[in-house]
């Protein structure tokens, strides 16, 4: 953990992510001195004992925390962002204020939570969580960060309140983050903004220091996350979350459960950081989940039009996740407005509809959209008791009016056959009352075996792309992936295609025809091929340390020779930066080698060659 | 009977009663607390005119300035707008001239304006003279009706005359019924949206 190192102890102290963190706090003068407390802030420092400055235990969690009213002569308008020194532009503040609130029919009386996410304004400078991301780097792909987007995480409230003018207190509190932990901050914001409504600024304030002092969202560390309840009583809330890695195994999920473990203390245990109730939300389209699963792996356009923006937000998480453990590469707003900036670009006629999935609650989006493809209207979620008795897919031409009937909208044909065995298994947990919570982990279970058996011969395939051991030469520069040919790929179907794992009959070949076309294929192959690249590069390390290089030189010229230790040092530098898959003591051997051979050389080009910083 | 969709959208001043008249005019019912509309909200009514179903698709919009500027999408493709006004206020008279100003302007051609003057169980605390808003509303050719969200008055008449206003699909408007009178020519290209 390079943030935690004590400074300066040991011989490489500083990595490039040590400078670079240090370069932006350097850089950032007043975000501490806009805390106003800086005799406090080293104390604070030196109380947590690992070099780490105010805020930067809340920022690796949250960005900012935003409090959005109902102006009645204005409209939304932000009231807060705390920490007050944090950085929105203009843009992103008129975003997050409609995004807040719900945009037509507001009648939804009382607390209200739903999520979303925005576009992050162009020419930000990287913020500090952003470098942080070697956490990211064990996470599993569709928990890892998108530096161009933000989350919101909103808890709106509108109740009556004969105090205030026109009788009504509507307001938002918002979490502002990049992480998508979106169950994780649904569950914080129960807890405190219910608290922080009865309060004022400084239960938010107290809160956000409980943000500040929490350790880092380490993949794959059980975190105790206290945030204090109420200042004055010391109630305190305890989260415990387990973030997935990459390296486990897909598909577990443990049942979660709330204890009150002592008066003082509370304790959440989160089954999950980031899952949605799968079932709850495919229930009022239940018999089209296999061909929704289509639409979403093949990145087509989709809008879902929600009575709320929880149930938006809700159904457009379940859609995006229902391909796990794919990413779905595209754009998705879990909450979208016609107030949101990219209104205009996402909903012009000029261009063929873009490869998004948009969650909407204005019925103007009815018409706007009309000229979609896929269209999912839902009514109210209901708390998955009964299944929609609607069999069939609406054709589109019937959604002329703005309150046209819950169903998919749609003339796609998908290219496999339905899977009758989990309708009528679902269809009975119906009957039986099972829990949602268990039809959930049998959806998602499906899913995940539909998702693989289809993934698994891309990989195999892509496996097989890999030059052989032989062919990497220290001498020559790493060996070339071979090229992904689509026939090449469609040919090994036939014996090794998803047949071997699925019960499923279909057009699987169409199915992957379309597929390598979509960015979902494109972001997927792209991951594969960078660490494909890397394990080359790794590989490539590997063999020129087993090479005598201290013979080779005696062979070479003293200008070939110094040649040979830049490259050797550029090649460290991109180990470190790329954080190549190299074995541990690879490296170090490397080094060794180096030094060996710097000091090989004449005196006068020993001191140059130990003082060229690494290019 | 043949089925017309009406889009009618009600514009004018935060607080004058927008969302009040839509409430009594859909569900018969009256909150005093009725909350702030945020964005917009949109309700539809089915009402019987003549031989006709007229099916009103009502976009009520929210009055602060933030929604003004979005107006537009609201009031595109609109048969009818109701601008209403508080006859308790001065300054939400002065508002309904501006939303007058601006449909001549950008409003679809031949929208049908209708003017509200709501509260108008008020009385002792007027501060519009009726006669004052009548004359203004003549002078644009628009529906004018003093209502009562409240007390129920004048609400279905508002969109009673509203149906008579629009221009029957029988090509002969029926008589003395006049669109609102536009400056401008009604060539640009519509684009109907909602």
């Amino acid at each position: 953990m390079a943030l935690r190192g004590p400074a300066g102890s040991g011989p490489r102290s500083r990595g490039p992510l040590d400078e670079a963190v240090a370069a932006a706090v350097e850089n950032e003068p007043p975000a501490v001195v806009a805390t106003g407390a800086a005799p406090e802030e080293e104390e604070e420092e030196e109380g947590r004992g690992r070099g780490l400055l105010r805020w930067d235990g809340f920022s690796a969690w949250l960005h900012c925390v935003c409090v959005v009213g109902f102006d009645l002569e204005l409209g939304q308008a932000v009231e807060v962002i705390y920490p007050q020194h944090s950085k929105l532009t203009d843009k992103e503040k008129t975003n997050i204020c409609y995004l807040s609130f719900p945009d037509s029919n507001s009648g939804c009386l009382g607390d209200t939570q739903f999520c979303f996410r925005f576009r992050q304004s162009s020419g930000r400078r990287m913020s500090l969580h952003c470098l942080l991301d070697q956490f990211d780097r064990d996470l599993p792909v569709y928990l890892k960060k998108d530096p161009a987007y933000f989350y919101g995480y909103v808890y709106f409230r509108q109740v009556r309140d004969k105090t205030l003018k026109r009788g009504y207190f509507q307001k938002s509190l918002v979490l502002i983050s990049k992480l998508p932990y979106t169950h994780f901050f649904h569950t914080v914001l129960k807890q405190i903004a219910p608290e922080y409504f009865e309060k004022n600024e400084s239960y938010l304030e107290a809160a956000c220091n409980d943000v500040d002092r929490w350790p880092a969202p380490v993949p794959g560390k059980t975190l105790h996350l206290p945030i204090m309840g109420v200042v004055m009583k010391f109630l305190l809330f305890l989260f415990k979350v387990r973030i997935p890695t990459c390296h486990d195994k897909p598909g577990t999920t443990q049942i979660g459960q709330l204890t009150q473990q002592a008066d003082t203390h509370i304790s959440v245990i989160l089954p999950t950081v980031h899952e949605v109730d799968l079932f709850r939300c495919f229930c009022p389209v239940f018999l089209h989940s296999q061909m929704l699963w289509e639409l979403v792996l093949l990145g087509e356009p989709l809008v879902v039009m929600a009575p709320s923006p929880s149930e938006s937000s809700e159904t457009v998480l379940a859609l995006v996740s229902c391909i796990s453990p794919l990413k779905y590469c595209s754009d998705f707003r879990p909450y979208f407005t016609i107030h949101d900036s990219e209104f205009k670009e996402y909903t012009t006629r000029t261009q063929a509809p873009p490869s998004v999935i948009l969650g909407v609650t204005n019925p103007f989006f009815a018409k706007t959209l009309q000229h979609w493809p896929h269209i999912i209207r839902i009514g109210d979620l209901k708390p998955a008791g009964e299944i929609p008795k609607q069999v069939k897919v609406k054709k589109l031409k019937n959604l002329k009016t703005l309150d046209s009937k819950p169903g998919v909208y749609t003339s796609y044909k998908p290219y496999l056959n339905r899977d009758e065995e989990i309708v009528k298994q679902l269809q009975k947990g119906v009957q039986q009352k099972r829990p949602s919570e268990a039809q959930s982990v049998i959806l998602r279970r499906y899913f995940l075996e539909l998702t693989q058996s289809f993934i698994i011969p891309l990989e195999r395939y892509v496996a097989s792309l890999m030059p052989l051991q032989k062919s990497i030469s220290p001498w020559k520069s790493p060996p070339q992936l071979r090229q992904f040919l689509p026939e090449e790929f469609m040919k090994t179907l036939e014996k090794t295609g998803p047949q071997l794992t699925s019960r499923i009959k279909g057009d699987w070949i169409g199915l992957y025809r379309h597929f390598l076309k979509s960015p979902n294929f494109d972001g997927w192959f792209r991951t594969r091929r960078k660490e494909m690249t890397q394990k080359l590069e790794a590989l490539h390390l590997e063999a020129l340390c087993k090479e005598d290089l201290l013979l080779w030189i005696q062979k070479h010229t003293e200008v070939e020779t110094v040649d040979l230790v830049l490259k050797l040092k550029n090649k460290l530098v991109q180990a470190d930066r790329e954080r190549l898959p190299v074995k541990p003591d690879t490296v170090e051997e490397l080094r060794t080698h180096i030094d060996a051979i710097i000091l090989a050389l004449p005196e006068d080009l020993q001191g140059i060659l130990l003082k060229t910083g690494m290019t | 009977m043949a089925l017309r969709e009406l889009k009618v959208c009600l514009l004018g001043d935060t607080g004058v009663g927008k969302s009040s008249i839509v409430w009594r005019f859909v569900e018969d019912s009256f909150d005093p607390n009725i909350n702030p509309t945020i964005g917009a909200s949109f309700m539809t009514k089915t009402v019987q005119y003549q031989n006709e179903l007229h099916k009103f698709l009502i976009w009520d919009t929210a009055g602060q300035e933030r929604f003004r500027a979005l107006a537009p999408m609201y009031y595109r493709g609109s048969a009818a707008a109701i601008i209403v006004y508080d006859i308790t206020k001065e300054e939400t008279f002065s508002t309904l001239k501006n939303w007058v100003k601006e449909l001549r302007q950008h409003g679809p051609p031949n929208i049908v304006v209708a003017i509200a003057g709501n509260k108008c169980d008020l009385i002792d605390v007027r501060e519009v003279m009726e006669r004052d808003a009548k004359d203004y509303a003549d002078s644009i050719h628009a529906v004018f009706v003093e209502t009562s969200a409240k007390n129920a008055i004048n609400i279905n008449e508002l969109f009673i005359e509203i149906s008579r206003r629009i221009p029957s699909t029988d090509a002969s408007p029926p008589p003395g019924s006049k669109g609102f009178k536009l400056r401008r020519q009604a060539s640009e290209p519509k684009r109907s949206c909602c």
